[in-house]
C-alpha cells in the first residue's frame, strides 16, 4: 500500500517536518546500487526497489511509534543503519517507509564496568578510539570501521582480533528491539532494570530472535540501543600517521607488534595457529586471501593488476603465511614472553618471520573493507564457516575448486583457498570465501555460483553461516534443520504476522530464484507455490 | 592485461576523460561507490572519537544520504541515466555543497573514485539544463561579468586597499593577485601580504588591470563564463612578464593553479608562471633567511585547513583514454588524491612564531572540516555556512585555542561573523596579518 498523505502527515508528527521526506530524490539517494556490496548482481536488479519515503528518528519511542503507524497501515518499513550491507538491507518491496537510524547515534562509555552503549546510528571507529583512550577495546568486524556497530554485530562482525576477543556476539549485552508492531523487548539486565550490563535474558535468552545465526536483516524488527561487553588493551597510544591515502597507526613497539610469517605447508598454518591458540599468546591470527597483499601494496588498481598478473596456480598453492598480532596486554615484559613463544612455535613449525611494518593498517581501529572493492569493483563474501581449525580448512579449497567453473565472470584468483583464522584462542577456526568481479561483465553466474555455494556446503556438510536470509531458505532449511526453514517462518509469523518488518526476507532469496529465468534451472529443491511474488 | 589472460571476457574499451563538461565520464565512478561512506567519515585511522566524526559539512546538516557524496552519486548516475529529473529538492542537494573535496580524498583512501570531478560535473549539467545555478548565484555572476568583482563594486575602487607605504612595482618577478575580497573587503589581507613582501626584500606587481578570478562563476557550473575569464587572465598574466604568481586568498589559489588549467585544457606546468599562495612563497622565505619571525604572539592557536589550499591544492593535468577490463585505464592515470597539499607551510610558520602554542583541532588537513563558505556556498544557503562554521568553532573550543588562524578571507569572514554572533572568546585572524604582526618586531 502505498504511503497516503494521511500516513505521511502522521509519520511526520513524530519526527518533524524535517526528518522525513518522500521527494523522489531523497529516495533515489537510498538505492542500494548500482555499486557496492553484492550490488551490480542480479539479486540487488530483481529485489531491490528505492524507498516510497525516508523517516529518520531519534528515539527509540519515535521507532515505535512509526512502525506502530506502519503496522495499522500495512505499510512495509525496512530498518537502515549505513545502507553499507547491499541489497540485502534495502527495500525489497515497492513504497516501503526507509528507517534511516543514523541519527540515533548515542553513545556511553562506562569504564568501571567495561562496556559501551551506542545507538544503531554509531559506527566502529570512534567506538574503538573512545574505548583505547580508556583502556579497553573492541572487535573491528570485517565489515568495516564504517559499519555500524549494532548492525554489524547482530548480523556477524568477527575479525582477526576475535582471537582473542572472541565471537562477537558473545559480547553483546542489554538490549532493546522494537518488535515488527511496536511493542518493545529489552533483553539482558534492561529488563529489570535501566543496566545494560548483562546480555542474558532472565528467561530463554532472546539475543536468538534479533540475531539468530547470523541476522536475520531487520525481518524481526529494530534493535535501537545495545550494550556491548569491551575488554581491556594495553595503555600506550596508537599515533596516527601518514597523509591519506597511505595512513596507519604507529605501534608502540613493546606493546604491540605484528609479525608475518612464511610457513612450508598448509600443515603447518593449521599447527602454528593451533600452538599459538594452545599457548594462549598473540591478539590476532591470521592468514588473509594473497590477493589482499597486493591491495595492500598496490599505488591504484592499475598496478595490482601488473602485480596480481605475475601470480599463477603454482605460486599460490605454495605460499603459506601466518600474520600473528602480538599485544603485552598487561606489560612489555608479558609481550617478550608471548613473543619467545611464539618464535619457539615458528621454529618448530618451519616458519620464517618476514619483515613487517611497525604500524597497523588495518583490524586495530580500521577495516579496510572499502579497498575490496578497488580491484574490480564487484564484491561479496559468499560464506563464511566457523568449525575447529582442522576443519575450517577443508572449506576454503572446496571453494576455490567451484570457484572454477564460474571463473569468468569471477575474478582470478588461482585458487587462493580464502580467509583463514583463529578465534577464540584456536578453539574456532574461521573460514571466509570473498569473490569480485566487474559489474560490467554479465554477471549471471555469479549469481548462480551464490547458490551452488550453498548446495556444496549441504554436499560437504560445513556448517555455513549464510543461512536464511541470505540463501533460498526451502534450500537450506530442510538440510539444516531439518525443520529450520518452518522454524525460521513461525517465528516471523508470530512476531510479525503481516510480514511488515522488511518483507519478503527470510523468504527474499526464495523470491529471487523465482524471479530470476537464469536461476531456474538451478532449482533442484522444492518450495511453496504460495511463495510471497 | 585482459587479453593475456586466457579466463577472461574481452571487453571493449571505452573512451573517457576527466572532462566535467561532459557528466557521462563519470559514470563509471558513480556506479561505483558502494555507501562505505569514506567521503563523509573522517579517515578512520584519525577518527578522534564519538565527537567530530565526519567530514562532510553537506552530510552533517543535511542527513538525509542525498546530501552525502554517496547519495550525490547515485542522484547523478540516475540523471545521467535518463532516469530521474531535476526539480527543487535535486538543485539544492547538488548545490547545498561546498565542494570542499573531503569526500574526494576520503574516497581515494580506498577506491579512486573522481567524486569531486563528479560535482563539479553534475553543477555544470544543472546550468547546461537550464536549471542552475542558485539565483543567489546568478547576481554575482551578474557582477563579475558586468564590473569584474564579486561585489558589484566599481573597478576605481579595486586598488583602495593600497595605502601609504606599500608600493608595488611596475614590473617585478612576483605578481601579487589580491582577489576581490582582499581588495574590496578585507583590506588587513592584503596590506599584510604586501608588508611581508616589502620585509622579505620582494619587489611585486599587480595585475594591471585585475578583474575577479571567477571562483564563484566556475564552482557553479557557469563554464563558459568561468573559461572566458580564465583565458582572460592567464594572457593578462602572462603578458606582464611575472615569473610567480602569489595570492593570499586560497580560492584563488586553487582557481589559477587548479581549475584554469582544467578550464584551459592544459597542465599546470603548461600555464608558464609558477602559482604559490602566501604560505608557500613566506615558508620559502622564512627557510632562506629572508624573512625572521622575531616579535612574539602568547596565545594558544590552532590552524584552519582552508580546502582550497589543502586538499584541493593538487596541480591538474589533463587525462584522456580508454577504460577496460575491471575499469582498468590507460595510459597510466596519476589520481590527485589531496595527499601533497599545503598543509605543512602554514604550521611551520606558525610554529616559527615565539610565542605561539600551536594545537591541532581534531580533524585536521585532508581530515578538516570545512568551513562552510566557499564555492558558492554562502551566497546560496547562508544558513548551512553559519552551521558549518558553528560546527568547525565547536572543535576550536573543544582544543582551547584562544586565536583561530586560516589563510583564505572566504575563511576568515565566516568564522568571524559566526564568533560575533555566538558571542564566543576566540579571534579569528588570517595568516598573513599573523606573519605581518610577527615580523615587524
Amino acid at each position: 500500500m502505498a504511503i497516503s498523505k494521511e500516513i505521511y502527515s502522521v509519520l511526520e508528527t513524530i519526527v518533524g517536518t524535517e526528518y522525513i521526506s518522500d521527494d523522489p530524490v531523497i529516495c533515489e539517494a537510498y538505492r542500494s546500487g548500482p555499486g557496492g556490496y553484492e550490488n551490480g548482481l542480479g539479486y540487488e536488479r530483481v529485489m531491490t526497489t528505492i524507498p516510497g519515503c525516508v523517516i529518520m528518528p531519534r528515539t527509540t519511542e519515535e521507532v515505535q511509534k512509526i512502525v506502530r503507524v506502519c503496522y495499522r497501515n500495512d505499510v512495509p518499513y525496512v530498518p537502515y543503519s549505513t545502507g553499507f550491507y547491499g541489497p540485502r538491507s534495502h527495500p525489497h518491496v515497492e513504497e516501503a517507509l526507509l528507517i534511516d537510524l543514523k541519527r540515533m547515534n548515542d553513545f556511553v562509555l562506562d569504564e568501571k564496568h567495561f562496556y559501551v552503549e551506542v545507538g544503531p546510528g554509531m559506527v566502529y571507529s570512534p567506538i574503538q578510539q573512545e574505548c583505547m583512550d580508556h583502556g579497553a577495546y573492541v572487535v573491528i568486524g570485517g565489515g568495516g570501521a564504517q559499519a555500524s556497530a549494532i548492525a554489524n554485530l547482530i548480523g556477524d562482525g568477527w575479525s582477526p582480533l576475535s582471537h582473542r576477543i572472541g565471537l562477537p556476539h558473545r559480547r553483546i549485552l542489554g538490549t532493546e528491539l522494537v518488535l515488527p508492531d511496536g511493542e518493545l523487548i529489552k533483553t539482558g539486565s534492561l529488563a529489570t532494570s535501566d543496566d545494560p550490563f548483562w546480555g542474558e535474558s532472565p528467561g530463554p535468552d532472546l539475543r536468538g530472535l534479533l540475531r539468530g545465526y547470523t541476522g536475520v536483516r531487520g525481518c524481526l524488527g529494530i534493535v535501537t540501543r545495545m550494550a556491548i561487553k569491551t575488554l581491556p588493551f594495553q595503555p600506550e597510544r596508537l599515533e596516527p600517521t601518514g597523509i591519506s591515502p597511505n595512513t596507519a597507526l604507529a605501534l608502540p613497539e613493546k606493546r604491540i607488534k605484528w609479525i608475518n610469517f612464511v610457513v612450508p605447508s598448509k600443515e603447518a598454518q593449521v599447527k602454528a595457529m593451533k600452538e599459538i591458540g594452545h599457548a594462549e599468546i598473540g591478539g590476532a591470527v591470521t592468514k588473509v586471501p594473497l590477493f589482499w597483499r597486493a591491495i595492500a601494496k598496490a599505488e591504484d588498481k592499475e598496478h595490482f593488476w601488473e602485480m596480481w598478473g605475475q601470480e599463477n596456480e603454482e605460486t599460490i598453492a605454495n605460499f603459506f603465511i601466518v600474520r600473528v598480532l602480538l599485544i603485552g596486554y598487561t606489560s612489555e615484559e608479558q609481550m617478550e614472553y608471548d613473543e619467545r613463544v611464539l618464535m619457539d612455535i615458528m621454529k618448530e613449525v618451519g616458519g620464517e618471520a618476514r619483515r613487517t611494518k611497525p604500524s597497523d593498517e588495518s583490524w586495530i581501529k580500521n577495516a579496510d573493507s572499502a579497498g575490496m572493492w578497488l580491484m574490480c569493483g564487484g564484491y561479496v563474501s559468499v560464506d563464511y564457516v566457523i568449525e575447529t581449525l582442522s576443519q575450517a580448512t577443508e572449506h576454503g579449497p572446496a571453494y576455490a575448486e567451484l570457484k572454477k567453473k564460474y571463473t569468468p565472470p569471477l575474478m582470478p584468483d588461482y585458487g587462493d583457498p580464502g580467509w583463514f583464522q583463529s578465534f577464540e584462542l584456536g578453539h574456532q577456526g574461521y573460514s571466509e570465501f570473498l569473490v569480485y568481479w566487474d559489474q560490467d561483465d554479465d554477471t549471471d553466474k555469479v549469481d548462480q555460483f551464490y547458490v551452488d555455494t550453498s548446495k556444496m556446503n549441504i554436499k560437504h556438510r560445513f556448517y555455513t553461516s549464510l543461512l536464511g536470509p541470505h540463501q533460498p531458505l526451502y534450500l537450506t532449511g530442510p538440510k539444516y534443520g531439518p525443520n529450520y526453514h518452518h522454524y525460521m517462518l513461525k517465528v516471523k509469523n508470530e512476531f510479525d504476522p503481516k510480514w511488515m518488518s522488511h518483507p519478503p526476507v527470510p523468504l527474499a532469496h526464495d523470491v529471487f530464484v523465482e524471479r530470476a529465468p537464469w536461476m531456474h534451472n538451478m532449482k533442484d529443491w522444492e518450495s511453496p507455490e504460495d511463495l510471497p511474488k | 592485461m585482459s587479453n593475456k589472460l586466457k579466463v577472461r571476457y574481452y571487453k571493449p574499451k571505452s573512451d573517457i576523460a576527466l572532462d566535467i563538461t561532459d557528466i557521462q565520464n563519470f559514470v563509471y565512478d558513480m556506479s561505483r561507490c558502494i555507501k562505505c561512506k569514506g567521503c563523509t567519515w573522517v579517515d578512520h585511522t584519525y577518527m578522534p572519537g564519538a565527537k567530530f566524526m565526519t567530514r562532510c559539512p553537506s552530510a552533517t546538516k543535511y542527513e538525509f544520504d542525498a546530501y552525502g557524496a554517496y547519495g550525490k552519486m547515485r542522484i547523478g548516475h540516475a540523471m545521467a541515466e535518463g532516469v530521474l529529473e531535476w526539480n527543487d529538492k535535486a538543485l539544492e542537494i547538488i548545490y547545498a555543497c561546498t565542494l570542499c573535496g573531503a569526500c574526494d580524498v576520503g574516497c581515494k583512501r580506498n577506491l579512486d573514485l573522481e567524486v569531486e570531478l563528479t560535482l563539479e560535473a553534475l553543477r555544470v549539467k544543472a546550468v547546461k539544463d537550464g536549471v542552475g545555478p542558485m539565483p543567489a548565484h546568478k547576481k554575482i555572476a551578474d557582477n563579475i561579468v558586468k564590473k569584474h568583482n564579486f561585489y558589484g563594486s566599481a573597478q576605481k575602487d579595486r586598488t583602495g586597499w593600497i595605502t601609504k607605504g606599500i608600493t608595488p612595482a611596475k614590473k617585478a618577478d612576483v605578481l601579487y593577485f589580491v582577489g576581490c575580497t582582499a581588495s574590496y573587503v578585507n583590506k588587513e589581507i592584503s596590506q599584510s601580504t604586501a608588508k611581508i613582501f616589502k620585509a622579505s626584500g620582494t619587489d611585486f606587481m599587480l595585475m594591471p588591470n585585475e578583474w575577479c578570478c571567477g571562483n564563484t562563476l566556475f564552482s557553479v557550473g557557469m563554464l563558459d563564463e568561468a573559461k572566458a575569464l580564465a583565458e582572460r587572465n592567464v594572457e593578462e598574466m602572462r603578458k606582464t612578464g611575472a615569473k610567480t604568481l602569489v595570492t593570499s586568498c586560497a580560492e584563488g589559489y586553487r582557481m589559477w593553479k587548479v581549475d584554469y588549467p582544467k578550464l584551459l585544457n592544459i597542465s599546470t606546468a603548461d600555464l608558464g608562471f609558477e602559482v604559490l599562495h602566501l604560505v608557500e612563497f613566506v615558508d620559502e622565505k622564512i627557510k632562506d633567511g629572508a624573512l625572521k619571525m622575531k616579535k612574539p604572539f602568547d596565545t594558544r592557536m590552532t590552524y584552519h585547513d582552508a580546502c582550497s589550499l589543502s586538499r584541493l591544492s593538487e596541480p591538474w593535468t589533463p587525462w584522456e583514454g580508454k577504460r577496460g577490463w575491471m575499469g582498468c585505464v590507460e595510459p597510466r592515470l596519476r589520481r590527485r588524491r589531496g595527499t601533497n597539499g599545503v598543509y605543512s607551510q602554514p604550521r611551520e610558520i606558525l610554529k616559527a612564531i615565539p610565542g605561539v602554542n600551536l594545537i591541532e583541532m581534531p580533524r585536521t588537513r585532508e581530515n578538516a572540516y570545512c568551513c562552510g563558505a566557499g564555492r558558492g556556498t554562502k551566497e546560496a544557503f547562508p544558513e548551512f555556512a553559519r552551521f558549518s562554521a558553528n560546527h568547525r568553532l565547536e572543535e576550536v573550543k573543544e582544543v582551547g585555542a584562544e586565536t583561530l588562524v586560516t589563510a583564505c578571507p572566504w575563511c576568515k569572514n565566516n568564522f568571524t561573523q559566526a564568533v560575533k554572533a555566538n558571542g564566543d572568546d576566540v579571534q579569528v585572524l588570517d595568516i598573513s596579518e599573523v606573519i605581518c604582526a610577527s615580523i615587524k618586531g
